[in-house]
């Protein structure tokens, strides 16, 4: 009664064979994809430049000729790290600002979803790096871990004021120069006027009308208010 | 740096007198780290400056007092000199002041810098005014109103007066009307607005007649 027709399920069998063979092969091939597809991403941020010199001041190579390596003093290394912490705050700044529009672009459908993955990569590559940050702060000088942060925000703060204040004071420079030619020409055309007025006055007493309409037709006439303004100020 | 233990090498030596950190002869450098490399070794020397206990900047606050202390000192003199009516002395103490304002350690608090610049460029925007000398008042100002945009109606009002000293009337009007922005219904704004916008139409009207 229960004996089982071998060769009618051979059909049944070998379907599913097919189709379970089908699945596997896809899902594998798929995932590999994907795997290459995201070791591919290019990062977020560049290169850690801060990082890559603090790691090399701790490998320092030994000079040619002698056998030891040279010897790093800690101060230096106390440097290059608060050096590091300096560019993680520009980096996590980098990051906070660019997580709201981004994932609102992703939901509208702006950018592509491999956008968001190196987004959330660099996101957690960041995590990771602070952490590896205190500890070597903690490692280097007890307790410094749970400051290193606040200075190195505080240095990327003062730095930014101090750009913008240089960049302020460059403009200066030319300003100056462009208000001491500008002045020299307000005076020349001013003193030009005051001749010209003076000469038409004597000339004809006739041509009032005109002398007017001249003067209103210069463009001249603010300027030239203001450095008589100018005068009296001084 | 998906991997944390890596990092790309930098050659790298060390001065052994100065200790100064340099790019190791016979590589390529780029500006990149000729820059980094000169920000690291300010930064070493200015830790130095660090009195004995410390080996690390401490946390920016609480923040030693001598130096808001000597500040103070110099805007006071600054304000007495323009009281008595001598600008360009007023100017140079508010100059020492803001120099000893800036070359505070990068460490201690920003916000601190902010609130000691902002005072003295304001200061000295009013004295560079009273000389004459609008370009420099102008960029004074500006700076001022960099280190500090609220609450700093003076800043605006300075530099607004400057750039219609100098006959720059669209720049005064956009700078203005950015100001009113910021400080909402300020009175001497508000005048010297109505000022620009009269001195515009002026303009205007001598342009079209």
């Amino acid at each position: 009664m229960f004996d089982i027709d071998w060769r009618g399920l051979l059909l049944p069998l070998a379907y599913l064979v097919v189709l379970v063979g089908t699945f596997m092969t896809f899902s594998t091939v798929y995932r590999k994809r994907k795997a290459l597809e995201s070791a591919n991403l290019a990062p977020w941020f560049g290169p850690h430049l801060q990082r890559n010199i603090y790691l090399s001041l701790l490998h320092m190579e030994p000079d040619e000729g002698s056998e030891k390596s040279p010897k790093v003093p800690d101060s230096v290394i106390r440097a290059a790290l608060l050096r590091r912490a300096v560019e993680d705050i520009h980096r996590i700044i980098q990051i906070r600002s660019a997580k709201q529009s981004c994932s609102s672009l992703l939901q509208r459908g702006s950018v592509g979803d491999d956008l968001w993955q190196r987004f959330q990569r660099a996101e957690k590559e960041m995590e990771e790096e602070l952490r590896d940050v205190v500890m070597e702060a903690n490692a280097l000088v007890p307790g410094w871990g749970q400051i290193i942060f606040q200075s190195a925000n505080e240095i990327a703060a003062n730095k930014a004021l101090r750009n913008r204040l240089e960049e302020i004071e460059a403009q200066t420079v030319q300003d100056k120069e462009w208000w001491e030619k500008r002045r020299a020409s307000i005076k020349t055309e001013f003193m030009k006027e005051l001749d010209e007025e003076s000469a038409k006055g004597q000339a004809k007493a006739v041509s009032d009308d005109e002398a007017v309409l001249v003067d209103t037709n210069t463009p001249s006439a603010t300027p030239s208010g203001a450095s008589r303004k100018k005068k009296g100020k001084k | 740096m998906s991997d944390l233990e890596a990092f790309d090498f930098v050659p790298l030596q060390i001065d052994p007198k100065s200790k100064a950190i340099s790019a190791a002869p016979n590589t390529p450098t780029s500006r990149a780290l000729e820059t980094e490399l000169a920000a690291l070794n300010a930064l070493h020397r200015s830790l130095h400056a660090l009195e004995a206990p410390h080996l690390v900047p401490p946390p920016p606050v609480p923040v030693n007092p001598k130096r808001s202390a000597n500040l103070n000192k110099l805007r006071e003199s600054g304000n007495a000199e323009y009281r008595k009516q001598h600008y360009a002395e007023a100017a140079k103490f508010y100059s020492l002041g803001l120099q000893m304002a800036l070359t505070r350690p990068a460490w201690e608090p920003s916000q601190l810098v902010r609130e000691e610049a902002h005072a003295l460029y304001s200061n000295r925007a009013q004295a560079h005014m009273q000389l004459g000398s609008w370009p420099e008042a102008a960029a004074d100002a500006e700076a001022s109103v960099e280190a500090k945009r609220q609450g700093n109606a003076k800043a605006w009002f300075r530099r607004g007066r400057c750039l219609v000293e100098m006959g720059r009337l669209a720049e005064a009007r956009e700078w203005v009307a950015r100001g009113l922005e910021f400080e909402g219904e300020e009175k001497e704004l508000i005048e010297l607005l109505r000022e620009v916008d009269g001195k515009l139409e002026e303009e205007k009207g001598r342009r079209d007649a």
